[in-house]
Order: structure tokens, then C-alpha cells, then sequence
């Protein structure tokens, strides 16, 4: 019995498909939409925590960081900060008044947003052309570790033994010890380049797109080498973004195809196929809210819109 | 010599009696009618003297009983006493006479209590079981009086007493008469009787059921085969194991008189025939005409059901077998007559269909070799007239019955296929193969079967077990994902002119694709465009094939054509109205031509609501209005209602304005003559490849519908309609006998929307005397023709003719008289 439910899995799936149809109800539509950013949104990111008014930040391709706030659903504040090129990351640290943002003019800038100031506090040249974002760790208040794409391997200077993972354009993922600067597991993921990546740390599973159909999974075993678990095949090619909630209940995947798709993230069910996007959708977020049933996800498309939606937000 | 004396001696006796009682003396009367009782009881008269008594002077009795009815003594008897004394003496003897005199009693008495006597006795002689007795007394052969006379007027009463009662008693009838009482009496009657004869022959009795026969028959003959349908059950029961009821039952059938056999037999049908009928058929030849002739080729009012029975009981029997191969050959021609394909109704058709199927599907193999031959000539035959015809379920049905024919015959893989929609129609037809009821199934293959099968459901519930279980952990449910589907990277064309390049010479399918779903909304959104170019376009597309297997291109081009014709009308329609009889064009696209007209024309006649629209129709109007009309009617509405709403003072503003509906100007109107006449044209001209009045009666039927819906969608336009209206009597006329149902609909059709659109004073002044040869040619159809939709549409049209001729008769001042 067990070895059949393992085993088959992809037999399985059709007569899941056929069993759910009969009760399915039709996708459910974004709760509102936040129009304006004038240009491809290209990152977004929450910080709802506290209490202050939610907010919720998105770099465009023009340039711009928006700062929206998601009760008046205006923005609060424009920053131009990356001498109009695309930006590409958005990151906010956990004392609240700081943001990161990574551009395309190979500048990673640290904002001081404390009491309605946005001043540049600090800034990185990376020297890195390319698309890859950054990625933060926040191991304490005060210290945190920011990874970005570089010209060379440079040697952090504190913090024991973390992992990062890498996913790289020919199709492969690293996962690195950043101390010790080596290698500690590759699979290769993916034929084509791998576009997107995100982790689960309490599952030890993580998932990547790519620009073809298929969203690979993989797990982080106890000796810290990858194992591909298999995946989810798309209808179309192209993954932008791919983002787990908090409750590590739900995946969303941005596609090229302007649809976000939403999957259970145990085991990797489709749940629903969100179309309100006309353009490619680059950027899929979770908010932070401490009240589950006002958790929203946000998606940004090429269209310039960002769409709401609040999903499986009952229990 | 000791008989005579004695039949004397009963005959003086009653005589006295009779006499006594006639005189007004009371006072022996009651010992006069203990005399006559007696003679009814076994033990005070010898059998002789009863038999004497029954035969010859009971009637007499009885009628003179009935005569002192109203006589002062009959009035002085105790209750008691009539009941024991008057009454019993119609209740005691032979039930036959006492039945006759009774109704013959009831006929004459005008109503009043003597009458009100009367009807109870009947009403008591019926409780009583007397019918039993009276049936049970022809077949023992002991009833005395039976002349065929006297035999036909008792089954007459039999069967028609609740008439006679009804006719007499009008609404005071007692529910023992009525129909739905009456005859399940008589039918429990009846099986009692054949209860009794059946115990009968098994003590060797001789027995006769010619009389049951006959009633039975009678009954049947006048309607009352309902009494047959609630004794089949009982007798179906009966005649199971029992051989004698058995026996008993087919001697029943079998003596039923030769012109109610037909009665009888249908009333029997959708019961179970076999055991209860036996070889019948084989004895009787008006019965072997019923069965095998004509509930099969001659009447089609049965269920399905009904035929299963006639065929299954002819093919139970290996002496009925022949029976079944004659009437499968008789069937077999029916079907495959090309003239019955055209002129017998559709449901008779259908019919003979399953009756063909269902015949097929009980031959045996060795049967269906000898056969062959046979089979296969009728289903070439037959599929070919099938094809031929132009109405859709004829030829379905066509395909179905060729497809089940050629699966029987052969089994190796030359059967033939065909790709229809499937319908209740076509399911029904294809089910009558799989045999059922009779047929038992063959056992070996049947449990071979089994044991794979609950194999496979077995693991399916696994799976579906397993799928549960793993999803449960889950608990979010999925919404409807089925509009995930690929997304096509082309992007469709943005200009009219890029759409038809694409078109004409594109070789990416999913350029074309794109460029067909683009052109409706292009052509409408930009239509002074579309006016350069609608010509050119319209003869792409009419030419254009599905070379890349577009999903949904039929409609998408129709759509497009359509859009053309609507925004660009007169150009259009000429091109496309000459296209229509010119040569080397397809059945297809002449259709596609007919089609693309009648949905532009409706269209146009349509009155434009939307906003989207509005641009089309001020272009039209500036095309079409001559300039002279030259302001603008909208603009002095508006300065009207301008004034009107400076001078009204509204109390409360808000959504109190009442929409009203806005009168548009008629887009049909003005045009309608382009699409009427040129089609009007040249239609008797045939073409090497286009021969409209020969073999392309297809076209033919749908042109003269399309020209009955332009004509139908002038009613707006009353300049036009009645010219319009002769022509298309004129141009009909030709056609109004063609032998193709579809081209007569459409002539109805036609017709019916002339009388519709015409202005009734058109009618009789432009129409004049065509009208009267019309209304002679419509009732002709109206009842003779095989179609049932030509014959309601005719008696349409003869009764919108009558009220459009009475509404003008009646309007004297109609405004075409003063004109």
C-alpha cells in the first residue's frame, strides 16, 4: 500500500486532478490592485509586522522603490535611488527602519527610513552585471550576512559555519559553507539557467525554476548533500519568482506566462492558477501579518500592476 | 310420452301463475311467486321441469315481473319479501335471460323508482358473481337459448353496460357501473371462468371457451383493451409451469373471432406474448398478418419495448423462426427503399430502423451467414439513400443502422464507420443491439470476463484509497484549474491590413490562427478600413480552407464574414449575392455565402443598443441617407430635451429617470433589397457545377429558407416587403411539390413569413389571385404531406393567411386603400 502511494506518484496525479474537478470552484480574483508603479515590478517585499501601517515595498524596473501603504493603498514614498536602472532586490532588516535594495548599476544601498527620512546610509559596489539577487540572514539584531553575486570570492569576516545555496545558469545548485569557502553538495537541477530558488528551513526542502516547465524540488539531508525529489511540470515555461508562506503551507510561483500559481508545498499540489496579469509576472511575495487571516500575497508583472490576493487564509 | 306431459304441466302452471299475477288480485300473489321460485331450486321440481321452466318460460316470466312492476301488490310486499320472493327470481336463474331482460327493463322505464328497483337488481346480479356464472355457462354448454342472434345481442350488452347505464342513469350511476369498475369485474369473471374450466378438463369435462373468445374480442374491438392488459399478468402467471392453463389459454387466443384479432393482439403485445399466445401465429393467418406485417411496416405508435416483444416472441420458438428470417427480409426492403427514405415519415422511419436492428441482433450466427448476401445489398442500398437525403436524423440514423449492420456481419475489421454526434437517438439505437430480456447472455464468457474486472476495480479503489489519504494532510482545496492552458507567443495582428496579409499568404498556422480571431472585432472596430478592403477580404476568406486545423474556424470565419458584411453592406452582398451562382464554387461555400447573408441581414435588423455600435451606424447613415436629409436627427432631439429639462423642475434628482427605449434608425431596411433580389436571379440556370433545380436541392432548400428570413426580417421596412413579397410567392411556386422534405419546409417557411411581413393590405391587393391558389396548394399540405413539419407549418401559414385577410376585411379604412 505504501510502496504504491510513493511509487506512483505521477500515476496518481490525473485521477487527482479528475477527483477535484467535480468540486473545484472558480480561481478566486486579486482583492485590489496597486496601479502606478510605471515601470516592471521586479521585487516586492512585506513588512506588516508591529504597529505601524502595513507596508509593502517594490522595486520597479525604472528605478524606483515604491513604498505603498496597505491601508490607503497609495504609496507613501517614491525613491530613486539606482540612477534609474532596474532594480532588481528589496529587503527591509528587522530594525524596522532600514531597506536594502539591489539595482542594476551594481550598487547594493542601505536606506535609513526612520521618522519619514530616506536617506542613503550606506552603499556596496558589487561589479556584478548579472540578475542574481541577494540574499540576507539575520542571525541577530545586530549582525546580519548579506550574500551577493561578485566578481570575486571574498571571505566573510564573522558568524560560524552558514550554508548558502546557489543556483547558477547552467542549471546547477551549490550549496556552499560559507566559512570554510567550499563546496558542499551540487546536483544539477535543471537543463537551462536557473532563474529562482527558495528554501524551507524547518522542512529542509527547497524548490527552483528555471526557464523551462518544470519547478524542480530538493532536500538538504542530514550529511548536507542536495537530493532532487522530483518536481511540478507547468503548463508554460518560465519561472520568475517562487515564494513559500511563512506557514510553510503554500508555494507561488510568478510565471512567464503572466499566471501565479499556487501549490501546496508538502506535497507540491497544484491549487490554484491566478490570471489577472496581462504581462509577464516577475515578483510573488507573502506578507509577514502576525493575524493569519489578514496575510495577503502580492504579485508584480510587467503590466506595471501589482496584484492582491488573500488565499487559504481561513485557518 | 311422460315428457310431453310434463312439459304441459309446467306450461299450464306458469301460465296460471303469469296470469294471476297480471290480474290486480293481490292476495295469491305471494304464493304464485313461491311457485315460480321453485322452479329455480333442485329440490322441490325434477330436472326435467326445471330445464322445461329455464329454457322456455323464465324470459316470459321475467318480462311479465317486470310488467306489474308499478302494480299495488308489488308496492304492498314486506322488504323481506321482494328481496326473497320478487328479486331472487332474477337472481336464481339461468344469468343470460335475466341480464337481457334487466338492461332490456332498464332501456324502457322512464326514471322512477320502479326504474331506481330495477338498477339495483342489475347492481346486486353483478355483486352477486352472476357474470361468472353466465360465462361459466357457455363454456359448460349449458346456457339453453343460443341462437347467434341472441348470442351477438348479449355480447353486445356484456361489453357496452356501462354505456347503457351511463346513457340512462346520467349521473346518478352507481361506481359498480362505471368503466373502471365494470370491466375488471368482467376480466375476474372471465379468469374465473377459465380458473374453472381448466379443473374442468382435468376431470374430463368437455368444455367450450368459444363464448369467453368471443367477449374478449368484442371488448377489445370496442376499445377496452385496458380488461386484456389486467388479466395478462394473472394468465402469464398461470400459464408458467401449468400445462392445462396453458393449454387452456392458447385455445383462448385461438377461437378469437378474425376481426377482433387485431384488437386483441395489440392490446396483448407489450405484455409477454409467447407463453400466452403459443404458436398462434402459425395457426391463424390473420394473426401471422398482425404480427409479422403490421405492427412492424405499418404502424409505428409503439414503443420500443413493444417491438422487442413481437421480434423476441418470434424468434423464441424454433417453429416461429422462419417467421423471423421473413419478416427481417421484409424489414430489410422497407429500410432500404429509396422512395420510403423520402416519402414516409421520419418516426416511421426510425421505427423501422429498430426494428431492423433489433431483428439483426436475434439471428444467429449460422442464420446471419445464410443472410449475408441479402443484408449486405439491403445496407448498400439502404445507406445510400440514407446519405442521399438532406434532413440531418435521416441520415444519422442512416450511419447508425450501416455502422450496426456492418459490426454484426463482419467481424474482422472491414466494418464501416461513420462520425456523428451522439444523441439520445443514436444511444437508443446502439443499445438495441446489446440484446437483452430473452436473450440470456452466455454464462462462460461472462465469468471469464468477471474476474479481471474486479481486479481492476480493486486497484482503482487502492489509488483513490491512497490519493485520499495523502491529500487529507493537506486540507486546502483546489480551485478550477482547467483554465491553465499553454499560452500561444505570437501576438495577434493589430492593423486590418496585417490581419489580411496574414491571411492571404501567412504560412505560420499560428499567424492565421490569430489573424481569423482578430479580424471580427478589427473589422468592427476601425470600419473605414474595413470599407477598402471588405470586398477583397470577403473573397479570402470565402476561399480560405482549414489547412491548419484551426480549433473552431468554421465559426471564427463566419464571424469575420459577417463583420465584413454588416460594416461594408452593399458592396458586400453584391459580391457575395453574384458569387453565389457563379461557377467552380463548393456546396460548402455556397452555404457559407447563404449563411454569412442571413446572419448579416439579422444583424442589421437588430436595433443597435451599445455604444460600440454607434460609429457603424452614424457611417451608415451619412452612406445610405440621400443628402438632402441633411441636419442631424439627433441634434434637434437633444435641443428639444435640453429645452424640456430647463423647464421641468425635478423635486427629487436621482435614478427616477425611467430608461427609455430609444428608437434607432432600421439598418435592414434600406438594404434589404440587396439581398434579396439578386439571389432571386439565375436560379434556374444550371452550371456545369451547380445545378439548383436538379441534384443540389440541399442549396436549393436553404436558399429559399434564407430568402424566407429576409423576407421575415422586412417587416420594419414597408416600402419593400410587399414586392419583395410576390416575388418570393412567384419564385416558390415552382417548387412547391419537390420531392426533398427540406426543400418543402423551406418553401413553408417562406410563405409563412410572407403572410407574417407583408402589410395585410398588401395581401389581397398585390397578391389578389395567387391567395386563392395557395390556400388550395396549403391545405393540400396541410393534410397530406408525409413531413410533420411541412404540415404544422402550413397549417401556420393558412392561419396567419386567415387572420391577415380577416383583419383586412374588417379595416375598411386601411391606409393603402386611400392611397
Amino acid at each position: 500500500m505504501l510502496k504504491l502511494s510513493v511509487a506512483d506518484d505521477a500515476n496518481v496525479q490525473p485521477l487527482a486532478s479528475l477527483n477535484d474537478h467535480r468540486m473545484s470552484h472558480p480561481p478566486p480574483s486579486p482583492i485590489y490592485t496597486l496601479r502606478g508603479a510605471g515601470g516592471p515590478l521586479n521585487s516586492l517585499h512585506f513588512r506588516c509586522y508591529g504597529e505601524d501601517a502595513p507596508l509593502l515595498f517594490s522595486g520597479s524596473g525604472k528605478g524606483c522603490i515604491h513604498i505603498w501603504n496597505l491601508n490607503t493603498r497609495r504609496t507613501n514614498k517614491v525613491i530613486e535611488g539606482h540612477s534609474g536602472s532596474s532594480i532588481i532586490w528589496v529587503c527591509t532588516k528587522r530594525s524596522k527602519d532600514t531597506l536594502i535594495s539591489q539595482g542594476r548599476d551594481m550598487q547594493i544601498c542601505l536606506w535609513d527610513l526612520g521618522e519619514g527620512r530616506c536617506d542613503l546610509l550606506d552603499s556596496v559596489w558589487t561589479g556584478s552585471v548579472g540578475f542574481c539577487q541577494c540574499s540576507m540572514l539575520e542571525t541577530s539584531p545586530i549582525s546580519s550576512l548579506l550574500a551577493f553575486a561578485g566578481q570575486q570570492t571574498e571571505e566573510p569576516d564573522s558568524c560560524p559555519g552558514p550554508l548558502l545555496l546557489a543556483g547558477y545558469e547552467e542549471g546547477s545548485l551549490l550549496l556552499w559553507d560559507v566559512t570554510q569557502q567550499s563546496i558542499l553538495s551540487q546536483v544539477k537541477a535543471h537543463p537551462d539557467p536557473v532563474m529562482c530558488l527558495t528554501f524551507d528551513p524547518t522542512r529542509l526542502r527547497g524548490i527552483s525554476g528555471s526557464s523551462e516547465k518544470n519547478l524542480s524540488s530538493w532536500k538538504l539531508d542530514e550529511k548536507n548533500n542536495l537530493q532532487l525529489q522530483g518536481g511540478v511540470t507547468l503548463a508554460n515555461p518560465g519561472v520568475s519568482q517562487l515564494c513559500i508562506r511563512e506557514d510553510g503551507k503554500l508555494l507561488a510561483s510568478a510565471g512567464w506566462d503572466s499566471r501565479v500559481r499556487v501549490f501546496g508545498w508538502k506535497k507540491l499540489r497544484p491549487l490554484a492558477v491566478l490570471q489577472y496579469h496581462t504581462d509577464m509576472v516577475l515578483s510573488v511575495a507573502f506578507s509577514d501579518h502576525q493575524d493569519p487571516r489578514q496575510r495577503l500575497m502580492a504579485a508584480g508583472s510587467k503590466d506595471q500592476r501589482i496584484s492582491l490576493w488573500s488565499l487559504y487564509n481561513e485557518s | 310420452m311422460e315428457s310431453v306431459s310434463d312439459s304441459d304441466s309446467v306450461r299450464l302452471e306458469v301460465s296460471a301463475c303469469l296470469r294471476c299475477l297480471s290480474s290486480s288480485d293481490s292476495s295469491r300473489n305471494i304464493t304464485v311467486l313461491q311457485t315460480l321460485l321453485s322452479y329455480l331450486d333442485e329440490a322441490s321440481h325434477g330436472a326435467a321441469q326445471r330445464a322445461q321452466f329455464s329454457r322456455s318460460h323464465y324470459s316470459r316470466t321475467l318480462r311479465v315481473l317486470i310488467t306489474t312492476i308499478e302494480a299495488d301488490w308489488v308496492h304492498r310486499l314486506t322488504a323481506r319479501q321482494r328481496e326473497e320472493l320478487w328479486d331472487a327470481l332474477f337472481l336464481r336463474g339461468p344469468p343470460e335471460q335475466a341480464l337481457l331482460v334487466l338492461l332490456e327493463a332498464i332501456g324502457e322505464l322512464s326514471p322512477s323508482t320502479s326504474l331506481d328497483h330495477v338498477v339495483t337488481i342489475t347492481e346486486k346480479f353483478l355483486q352477486d358473481g352472476r357474470l361468472t356464472n353466465l360465462l361459466w355457462s357457455y363454456c359448460v354448454g349449458s346456457a339453453q337459448s343460443d341462437s347467434p342472434q341472441l348470442r351477438e345481442t348479449l355480447l353486445g350488452r356484456l361489453s357496452a353496460l356501462p354505456d347503457i347505464m351511463a346513457n340512462k342513469l346520467h349521473h346518478n350511476i352507481s361506481p359498480l357501473f362505471l368503466p373502471q369498475q365494470y370491466y375488471p369485474l368482467l376480466a375476474s369473471a372471465m379468469l374465473t371462468a377459465l380458473q374453472r374450466t381448466c379443473q374442468a378438463l382435468r376431470d374430463n369435462i368437455n368444455c367450450s371457451l368459444a363464448f369467453v373468445s368471443q367477449t374478449l374480442g368484442k371488448l377489445c374491438l370496442q376499445g377496452h383493451g385496458l380488461v386484456l392488459a389486467a388479466m395478462a399478468p394473472r394468465l402469464s402467471a398461470c400459464t408458467r409451469s401449468d400445462m392445462v392453463w396453458q393449454r387452456v389459454c392458447w385455445k383462448l387466443f385461438e377461437s378469437i373471432p378474425q376481426r377482433s384479432m387485431e384488437c386483441v393482439l395489440t392490446a396483448l403485445v407489450p405484455e409477454s406474448l409467447g407463453r400466452i399466445v403459443g404458436n398462434l401465429v402459425l395457426r391463424n393467418k390473420k394473426a401471422e398478418f398482425v404480427i409479422t406485417h403490421k405492427l412492424l411496416l405499418l404502424q409505428y405508435k409503439y414503443e420500443t419495448g413493444v417491438l422487442r416483444t413481437v421480434l423476441g416472441y418470434l424468434a423464441a420458438d424454433r417453429d416461429r423462426r422462419p417467421l423471423l428470417i421473413q419478416v427481417l427480409r421484409c424489414i430489410c426492403q422497407a429500410w432500404a427503399n429509396p422512395s420510403a427514405v423520402k416519402h414516409t415519415p421520419m418516426e416511421q422511419q426510425l421505427y423501422v430502423s429498430k426494428a431492423l436492428l433489433l431483428s439483426v441482433s436475434l439471428l444467429k450466427d449460422q442464420e446471419l451467414q445464410d443472410l449475408r448476401s441479402e443484408l449486405l445489398q439491403c445496407l448498400l442500398g439502404g445507406m445510400q439513400s440514407h446519405l442521399d437525403s438532406s434532413v440531418l436524423r435521416i441520415r444519422c440514423v442512416g450511419m447508425v443502422v450501416g455502422e450496426c449492420l456492418s459490426s454484426r456481419m463482419d467481424n474482422a475489421d472491414t466494418k464501416l464507420k461513420f462520425e456523428y454526434e451522439q444523441d439520445e437517438e443514436t444511444r437508443e439505437l446502439l443499445s438495441l443491439m446489446t440484446p437483452s430480456g430473452w436473450c440470456e447472455p452466455e454464462p462462460v464468457d461472462g465469468k471469464a470476463h468477471k474476474n479481471p474486472l474486479n481486479q481492476v476495480s480493486v486497484l482503482q479503489h487502492n489509488i483513490i484509497l491512497t490519493f485520499i489519504h495523502k491529500s487529507s494532510d493537506d486540507e486546502l482545496t483546489p480551485y478550477d484549474m482547467t483554465e491553465d492552458q499553454e499560452v500561444s507567443q505570437t501576438s495577434p495582428p493589430r492593423y486590418l491590413r496585417d490581419c489580411l496579409e496574414s491571411l492571404m499568404s501567412s504560412e505560420d498556422a499560428m499567424r492565421v490562427e490569430l489573424s481569423l480571431k482578430a479580424a471580427d472585432p478589427l473589422v468592427r472596430r476601425n470600419a473605414f478600413a474595413a470599407r477598402e478592403i471588405s470586398v477583397q477580404m470577403s473573397k479570402v476568406l470565402l476561399h480560405m480552407e482549414d489547412k491548419y486545423n484551426i480549433q473552431g474556424f468554421l465559426i471564427l470565419r463566419h464571424a469575420a464574414m459577417v463583420a465584413l458584411a454588416v460594416t461594408d453592406c452593399i458592396p458586400v452582398t453584391q459580391y457575395l449575392t453574384t458569387e453565389f451562382y457563379s461557377l467552380n464554387y463548393s456546396l460548402r461555400q455556397r452555404l457559407d455565402m447563404l449563411e454569412v447573408l442571413v446572419a448579416a441581414a439579422q444583424e442589421l435588423s437588430l436595433p443597435t443598443t451599445d455604444k460600440k455600435n454607434s460609429s457603424i451606424i452614424s457611417a451608415l447613415d451619412v452612406a445610405e441617407l440621400p443628402p438632402f436629409q441633411g441636419h442631424d436627427p439627433v441634434h434637434w432631439r437633444q435641443v428639444v430635451e435640453k429645452r424640456i429639462q430647463s423647464k421641468t423642475r425635478r423635486i427629487s434628482k436621482g435614478a427616477s429617470q425611467p430608461a427609455t427605449a430609444k428608437a434607432t434608425p432600421n439598418r435592414y431596411a434600406p438594404v434589404a433589397g440587396y439581398f434579396f433580389f439578386p439571389l432571386l436571379k439565375n436560379y434556374d440556370k444550371p452550371e456545369v457545377t451547380f445545378d439548383l433545380l436538379g441534384s443540389d436541392h440541399l442549396v436549393l432548400g436553404r436558399l429559399i429558407h434564407s430568402l424566407g428570413l429576409f423576407m421575415h426580417l422586412a417587416v420594419n421596412a414597408p416600402v419593400v416587403s410587399p414586392i419583395m413579397g410576390s416575388a418570393l410567392l412567384d419564385f416558390v411556386w415552382t417548387v412547391r411539390y419537390h420531392t426533398d422534405q427540406m426543400v418543402r419546409r423551406g418553401v413553408l417557411f417562406a410563405v409563412c413569413s410572407v403572410f407574417l411581413s407583408m402589410p395585410s393590405q398588401n395581401l389581397l391587393l398585390d397578391l389578389g389571385d395567387m391567395l386563392f391558389e395557395t390556400r388550395t396548394w396549403l391545405t393540400d399540405v396541410a393534410e397530406g404531406d408525409p413531413d410533420a413539419d411541412c404540415r404544422s407549418l402550413a397549417v401556420q401559414s393558412l392561419v396567419l393567411l386567415d387572420k391577415s385577410l380577416k383583419k383586412q376585411l374588417k379595416d375598411p379604412q386601411s391606409p393603402s386603400l386611400e392611397s
